[in-house]
């Protein structure tokens, strides 16, 4: 035990501050392009990561493109603040074939309870425009 | 009183089956679109199941709906698909948790060991 405490302060090792990036330091144009290109770089990793949120104009027309599309919807009578079921005319298994629809439409995954509240385009767009991975 | 109460636990009892039925729904279309190998078929597929929950539509004895159900979900259980499409970054799908975001004040030098040719 005594020889085992003795090895590991032999081998600690001192740690000193060391300033960050060094080479943003070194100034000029190089110094400025490889802080700018770390930005972008930066930038870009960290998106992908977290995902980014949608337009909501470019989702509420998204939604309501894929809502006209569907069968025995009339297409007139789509709009912004349409509710599935008392608007359109559709029952409980059409809303859940919509939001399937939207699903797949956006590419990303909608929880059994969430989807389950999805009952209007309003209630739709907001979701999906919140969620980070709908593309 | 008494009509009242058993008039709200039978709205209850609805609503539970409504949501059930909903949820069996939406599980048993997306396992349809996994079985499918191509989309034509799995829109004849989706059909035939719409037709299953239809034909029953018009049940209106509180046993025999949550005898129905049970059945549906042992059926459904029973041909549920072993290696279902999961969107990648939803749990369960291939890239979730996979890089996540560093903590704030780390950052990557991406030319280390080049700084001599700088």
């Amino acid at each position: 035990m005594a020889a085992r405490g003795a090895l590991l302060k032999y081998l600690k090792v001192n740690v000193t501050s060391v300033p960050r990036n060094p080479t943003s330091a070194a100034g000029g144009d190089t110094g400025l392009f490889s802080v700018a290109f770390n930005a972008v770089r930066r930038r870009f990793s960290t998106e992908e990561v977290r995902g980014s949120f949608l337009d909501k104009s470019e989702v509420s027309d998204r939604v309501i493109s894929v809502v006209k599309n569907f069968q025995k919807v009339d297409p007139s009578q789509v709009t912004l603040n349409a509710h599935f079921q008392n608007d359109l005319g559709l029952d409980s298994l059409d809303t859940v074939e919509i939001v399937m629809a939207l699903e797949e439409e956006f590419g990303f995954e909608i929880p059994d309870n969430e989807a389950d509240k999805i009952s209007s385009i309003n209630l739709a767009v907001d979701f999906i425009a919140s969620h980070p991975q709908a593309k | 009183m008494s009509s009242a109460v058993s008039t709200t636990a039978y709205l209850a009892r609805r609503a539970a089956q409504k949501e059930r039925v909903r949820i069996l729904y939406r599980r048993a279309l997306k396992d349809t679109l996994n079985w499918a190998v191509h989309r034509h078929l799995f829109y004849r597929d989706a059909d035939d199941l719409r037709e299953k929950f239809e034909a029953n539509k018009h049940v209106s004895d509180l046993d025999t709906i949550d005898r129905l159900i049970d059945n549906a979900e042992a059926t459904y259980n029973n041909f549920r698909h072993p290696d279902p499409y999961i969107v990648p970054w939803a749990p369960g799908g291939s890239k979730f948790c996979r890089n996540p975001t560093p903590p704030a004040g780390i950052e990557i030098i991406y030319n280390y060991g080049k700084e001599d040719n700088d």
